[in-house]
This record gives structure tokens, C-alpha cells and sequence, in this order.
């Protein structure tokens, strides 16, 4: 355990030496915050509420995701298949730990750099009146829980998407339609409960509803009392089943291990 | 006590066959046919503990694919390693910290980061009590000389500061075997001598079991007593240099400035230039202490010496006698 906090600390020190590129996510967050505000309420033309949600929950909502989306990217997925590319994993098997456990560690890390920028973009967000605060002492409570889950579904997978370069060495194809087909069905562009009927069961049957619409909608109170704890629980079961298969196709891969170059 | 122990190891890599014709690209990404290319070919051999043995061979012998399977990177295809009563592949964490590891081409420490931070980890990930990381940062920042760019990113580093950053994180934590792949590639005369000092130091007065590759045979012949030569996957040679040198060598030179000289029994004239004449013989037809004697006894001589063989061209004729 140790050594795994050592390895996020390291990626946390490296998102921070980029400072360009973390201030200028910073302003782009804001910006897109505004812009989205700015679209819904267009959308919204007037009305207080559409399908029983009102203009402030879903701007709210569009807000909370697009914060969120800086902890929880499908852009950010995995660096296995860079590394594989580049022959780098020689040097990450050479280290005393497994290899999921460096590569989650060290995401989980360069994820957790974003805090501060969190925490500096909530006040403004309130501001503009693009901010609410949580519907209830269980969704204040349920939401933190809710968050580290999405995390951990969307950096299992990552690991999983990138273990697959052990195989095909170029993932890259694969991973542009991963990553637009992940960031449409976790809900982070439109809610779950505007989507179209069959669409919005199969998001539910999706694992990528955890990684964004799970958090935001139990922040807001869309899901209450018995469905908070189921919406946890599916959580909770993407996690132990991705794991699983993270773990299982680590055991094949290991195998499959070729070392670029040298 | 063998350290190491190799024996029948196999290494096969497995790629889709390339399609030629028209959408070559296509077929290729579809087709089931595979080409095997077998990397490392049956090869055995032992490590004592506290030896220093250069594992050399051509570009594409297969030498790092061994190293890789004796660090546990890769798994081979079959035949079995030992290391210090580990098998690498399945007991990698463990095996991970018996073992240091250095390769030239590929560095180990954390490029966008203080060369600080990446010993920091080290010696967190391999458990060094802060008490005896201090001590052992402290010596490696005197020894190797890292004190002016502890704090530098490691991509703004030379390669030769580099390679002594990767040399200080590979023995933080007091490892019993080191491997080398390569430390010098790309270095300068003194970055060179500065690491071989490091390394025959830390074998010296540690024990530190090496296994060294390189193709600056220099790196050799100063710190190895025994080498491993392989080529096309198998064992070309296994012993001691200066056998290999009598093997494939035989022959010594005997340089005499001299005015005149026009034949030696037991010698033939190779080379004559500036007044100087190289007489090159077999030590174990003609000992060499006759040949000077008969040398001395017809010829005004101003200078004498013998000749060695240089390493360098014995390990060229074992690879041109190979083609």
C-alpha cells in the first residue's frame, strides 16, 4: 500500500509540472460550465421544467458533470498502451509491485491533481447560479462514496482497454469509439432521464452510467432513499466484476509481453 | 553455489505473417498464419556468487531477451531460471528486490521529475528504512557525483548524469545481483570509467553479483574475469577472457625498434614501419623469453615489447568464422 501511494504521489507531482496545461484545463472547465448554462437554458426556453426536472437541477447537473469530469475522463484512460508501445512496461515489471496496481495507482493520482481545481471552480459555479447544493444529508453523504466509485469503474476500464495493446500493440482506433461511446453513455453530455427509451436502458445496463450520471444524479436528488443504495450497489458490482476481469486478462497478458526495442 | 542458473532457455516471439499483394495491410490484420522468430535458442549457464561475467554477442543475439527473462519482464517459452532460488516470471515482486537492473537504452527514473523524487520512490517502493536511505543517498550523491543535479528534472540531464541517476535507484536497496544492458552505450571516455569504477567497486566490497552486456569490449576486459558469448540464440563460448583469447588467438607479437632485421626462427615478420618490425609468434611453439634472446643476441635493439591480443579482435573473428 505504501509503495502504491508512492507511485500516485509521483504521477500527482507530474500532472502539477504541466502548469499550462492544468491552468488552461482550468479555464476551459469554467468556460464550459458557463457555455452549458447558457445552452440549457435556451433548451429550457422559458419553461420551468421539463419532464418534471427544472432548469436549475439541470444546469446544476450539467455543471457537477463537467466538474466531475476532470476526476473522471474517459480521455485520460490508461497509459498502457503508450507504454507498451514504447517498451516502457520493461521498466514498470521491474518494480516490486503488480503492474495493475502501479498503472491504477499512478491514475488515481494524476486524477487526484484535479482537486484543487475542484475546489476553486465550485464557488464559481455557485456564483453564476450554475451550482446547487446537495438535495439531502444522504446525498451529501452518498455523493463522495458515489464519486470514488466512478472513479474506479472508469479507471478499470481504462486498464482493461489498455491491457488489450498486450495483444494488438495499436489500440489507438479503438480507443476514439471507446471513448466517444463511454462519454455519451455515462451521461455526461445529456442525463440518463432525458434519453430516448431504449437508449436509456441500455445505459442502464451499461457500466458507464457509474462513472458520471450515478454521482451527479444522487447529488441532486434524481435518485432517492432505496435507489441511492441500489445505485451504490451497481457501483459496487462493476467494480468487483471489471476488477475480475482486469485481474484475469492481466494473467494472459503477462504472457503476451514483448518489450519494444533494446 | 550458482546465484543464477539457466538452463535450456527458449524464447520465441509470434507475429501475424505479413501479407504481400494487393491489401497487403487488410490481410494482414485478419490472416491466422504466424511467423516465429526464436530469439534465444536453448542457452545454459551459471552465475557464482560475487562473479562479474559479460554476456556479449552481435546486435540481435539475443541478449537482452535473456536479460529480460532472467529480471522477469518476460516469461520464456520454455527451459528454467533460477535466481537466488526464485523462478523471475512467477515471483517477479520478489525477484524485483533481489535484483538491480540498468538499461543504457532505457532509463528507469521519472523524466519529468527531480532526479530526487525518483530515489524518493525507490526507496519507498523497495521498503528502505528512511534511516538507511539517507545513508545510502548520501554515499551514492558522493560516489557518482549527483550532488549538482539532484534537483534537475531527469530530461534536462546528459546521458552520462542519467545513467549515474539510474545507477544510484538501481542499488538504493542493497541488491546481491546487478544487471547491466548496456550502462556505457553513447557515453564519453571518462562518463565510462566513472561507472566502471562504480561497479567494480560495489563488486569489490559488497559481493555485488554482475552480469554485464555491452559491445565496448573495454567495459570487459576491465571488469569481467569470465564471459558468455552467444550468438543466433545459442552459447558460442562460456569461460574465462584470457582462454578465449588463447583459443581463438594464439598468436603474440613481439615489437622490436631495430635497424635492421631481416627473418627470426620460430617468428614471422608481419609489419615493418619506422624503423620498428612486428614479429609475430606462437607462445607454446616458441616461448617468448627464447625468442627474445635470439632476437637480442643478433640484432642492435633499441626497444622491445610484447603484444597482446585485444579482445576486440578476437570476439571479431569468432563472429566472422560464424558468418
Amino acid at each position: 500500500m505504501k509503495a502504491h501511494l508512492a507511485c500516485a504521489r509521483m504521477e500527482f507531482r507530474v500532472a502539477l509540472t504541466y502548469r499550462t496545461s492544468y491552468l488552461s484545463s482550468f479555464v476551459m472547465m469554467l468556460l464550459q460550465i458557463y457555455l452549458l448554462t447558457v445552452v440549457w437554458s435556451a433548451f429550457y426556453d422559458g419553461r420551468d421544467e421539463v419532464d418534471g426536472v427544472s432548469l436549475s437541477t439541470m444546469t446544476a447537473y450539467a455543471t457537477l458533470s463537467t466538474l466531475q469530469y476532470t476526476l473522471v475522463s474517459p480521455w485520460r484512460s490508461s497509459p498502457i498502451d503508450q507504454r507498451v508501445r514504447e517498451g516502457k512496461v520493461a521498466v514498470d515489471l521491474l518494480r516490486p509491485i503488480g503492474f495493475p496496481g502501479q498503472m491504477l495507482a499512478g491514475q488515481l493520482g494524476w486524477a487526484s491533481a484535479a482537486v484543487p481545481v475542484l475546489l476553486v471552480a465550485l464557488p464559481f459555479a455557485l456564483l453564476i447560479g450554475a451550482g446547487q447544493a446537495p438535495a439531502s444529508t444522504a446525498a451529501a453523504v452518498a455523493y463522495p462514496l458515489a464519486l470514488i466509485g466512478a472513479l474506479l469503474v472508469n479507471q478499470l476500464l481504462g486498464l482493461l482497454l489498455g491491457m488489450v495493446s498486450f495483444w494488438t500493440l495499436e489500440v489507438s482506433g479503438a480507443l476514439m469509439a471507446y471513448r466517444f461511446v463511454a462519454q455519451f453513455f455515462s451521461g455526461a453530455l445529456v442525463p440518463l432521464w432525458f434519453m430516448p427509451g431504449p437508449v436509456r436502458a441500455a445505459a442502464e445496463w451499461l457500466p458507464f452510467q457509474a462513472t458520471a450520471y450515478t454521482p451527479a444524479a444522487l447529488y441532486l436528488g434524481q435518485v432517492e432513499g432505496y435507489g441511492m443504495a441500489a445505485a451504490l450497489a451497481v457501483q459496487g458490482a462493476w467494480i468487483v466484476a471489471l476488477g475480475a476481469l482486469a485481474a484475469f486478462v492481466w494473467s494472459r497478458a503477462r504472457h503476451r509481453v514483448m518489450s519494444q526495442g533494446g | 553455489m550458482p546465484v543464477i542458473e539457466v538452463a535450456d532457455l527458449v524464447k520465441e516471439f509470434r507475429r501475424p505473417k505479413r501479407q504481400e499483394g494487393s491489401f497487403a495491410g487488410l490481410r494482414t490484420l485478419l490472416t491466422r498464419e504466424q511467423t516465429v522468430k526464436r530469439a534465444v535458442d536453448g542457452i545454459s549457464f551459471q552465475v557464482a556468487r560475487g562473479e562479474m561475467v559479460g554476456y556479449l554477442g552481435p546486435n540481435g543475439a539475443g541478449k537482452s531477451t535473456t536479460i529480460k527473462m532472467l529480471t522477469g519482464i518476460l516469461v520464456p517459452t520454455s527451459g528454467t531460471v533460477r535466481v537466488a532460488g526464485t523462478v523471475p516470471w512467477r515471483d517477479r515482486a520478489r525477484n524485483a528486490r533481489q535484483i538491480g537492473v540498468v538499461f543504457g537504452q532505457r532509463s528507469q527514473l521519472w523524466w519529468d521529475l527531480p532526479l530526487r523524487d525518483s530515489l524518493w520512490l525507490t526507496g519507498r517502493l523497495y521498503d528502505v528504512p528512511t534511516a538507511r536511505f539517507e545513508e545510502k543517498r548520501r554515499q551514492f550523491t558522493k560516489v557518482l557525483d549527483l550532488g549538482s543535479f539532484l534537483d534537475t528534472p531527469v530530461r534536462q540531464l546528459s546521458l552520462g548524469q542519467r545513467m549515474r541517476g539510474d545507477l544510484a535507484a538501481a542499488m538504493l536497496y542493497d541488491p546481491s545481483i546487478l544487471y547491466l544492458d548496456e550502462p556505457t552505450v553513447g557515453l564519453d571516455v571518462v562518463a565510462k570509467e566513472r561507472i566502471r569504477a562504480f561497479v567494480g567497486e560495489l563488486n569489490r566490497e559488497s559481493g555485488t553479483t554482475v552480469v554485464l552486456t555491452t559491445h565496448d569490449l573495454d567495459d570487459v576486459e576491465e571488469l569481467c574475469d569470465r564471459i558468455v558469448l552467444i550468438d543466433h540464440g545459442k552459447v558460442a563460448y562460456d569461460g574465462a577472457v584470457a582462454e578465449l583469447k588463447t583459443r581463438y588467438a594464439p598468436h603474440r607479437e613481439l615489437v622490436v625498434q631495430t635497424d635492421a632485421l631481416e627473418s627470426v626462427e620460430g617468428a614471422e615478420v608481419v609489419r615493418r614501419e619506422e624503423g620498428k618490425v612486428w614479429l609475430r609468434f606462437d607462445p607454446a611453439r616458441t616461448p617468448p623469453a627464447a625468442l627474445v634472446a635470439s632476437v637480442l643476441a643478433r640484432h642492435e635493439v633499441t626497444d622491445l615489447s610484447i603484444v597482446e591480443p585485444e579482445l576486440e579482435s578476437v570476439i571479431h573473428r569468432i563472429y566472422a568464422d560464424r558468418g
